[in-house]
């Protein structure tokens, strides 16, 4: 499918005529609102929704995120001080079974 | 009577029955807006009720600041997307929709310039947009053919600027190869059909 057909596509697609609306429809949209006032709230938009907005700034956070969290890690390495990878092992040892007590 | 600005007053002091004005002087605009999401006439009256019935519960929300018809585009282009997040939840159950000949030779057609009319056209992207997000798919929709602009599409979907770039540019690599794996698709119905 080349661009140049997908581009044909969408023109096309552009010029198709709309359905007509049938000659009782404002009066249905009047029966429906009769029993309302105006002005009320309208609905709120689900979390999923909210986060379907964010994107795709939540998923550049994310590598932002994990990126800091390499440069760091490798950082402290260099600089011959514990990094987080070392962190992280001295957690599993603590509060983790070591690896003796896994020995049969 | 001409003003919206004049109308929508009434309206807010009481007058309930001019909000028909109000309708009958938008259905069109609402309808044309709506049947680029569904092909089902009814449904789009549903869809289309469903718009200014939130527009008139909104109704105190609207300041006057941008045209009547900007803002309940806005909401019909909202009403749209829930429709296409329900719809996307049923989609497997409900089946696919089978495309007619003529979209069909054309996809298939090395010839560009073959004939193909609106509405085979229109048929042909709605199959193929049932593989975009409901979101992508407004994007790509608004964008292309509503020829709008991403400002307009972000008002009118509420993303970033980045993000609708990003989605459209996103859903156009989708369409394509949606697009062609309907031709694969077919092209591999015809060569089984001999031994069948």
């Amino acid at each position: 499918m080349s661009k140049r057909k997908l581009n044909l596509l969408f023109e096309r697609a552009r010029n198709e005529p709309a359905p007509v609306p049938p000659e009782e429809f404002a009066a249905g949209v009047l029966h429906a609102i009769r029993h309302e006032p105006p002005g009320a709230v309208m609905e709120a938009p689900s979390i999923f929704d909210r986060l379907d907005l964010l994107f795709p700034r939540i998923a550049l956070g994310a590598v932002a995120v994990i990126i800091l969290c390499a440069v760091l890690d490798f950082g402290l390495t260099a600089a011959g001080m514990p990094g987080l990878h070392d962190g992280l092992s001295q957690i599993s040892a603590q509060w983790l079974l070591t690896p003796d007590e896994f020995q049969l | 009577m001409n003003d919206d600005a004049e109308l929508l007053e009434r309206i807010r002091n009481g007058a309930t029955d001019d909000f028909a004005e109000v309708v009958r002087r938008h259905q069109g605009r609402v309808y044309a807006i709506l049947h680029r999401y569904e092909r089902d006439a009814h449904k789009i009256e549903d869809l289309a009720q469903e718009t200014f019935v939130k527009a008139w519960r909104a109704l105190d929300q609207f300041d006057g600041r941008a045209p009547f018809d900007h803002w309940l585009s806005k909401i019909a282009v909202r009403v749209a997307l829930d429709h296409l997040r329900r719809e996307k939840r049923r989609q497997n159950e409900i089946g696919l929709p089978e495309l007619g000949d003529d979209a069909l030779d054309w996809l298939r057609s090395g010839d560009e310039q073959s004939e193909l009319d609106g509405r085979a056209a229109a048929e042909l992207l709605d199959l193929a947009m049932r593989e975009l997000s409901p979101l992508d798919r407004v994007v790509i929709t608004m964008q292309e053919i509503e020829g709008r602009s991403v400002k307009e599409i972000c008002e009118a979907t509420g993303a970033s600027g980045v993000a609708v770039r990003v989605r459209a540019l996103r859903a156009r690599g989708r369409l394509r190869r949606a697009l062609e794996k309907l031709m694969k698709g077919e092209h591999e119905q015809t060569e089984i059909e001999p031994a069948v």
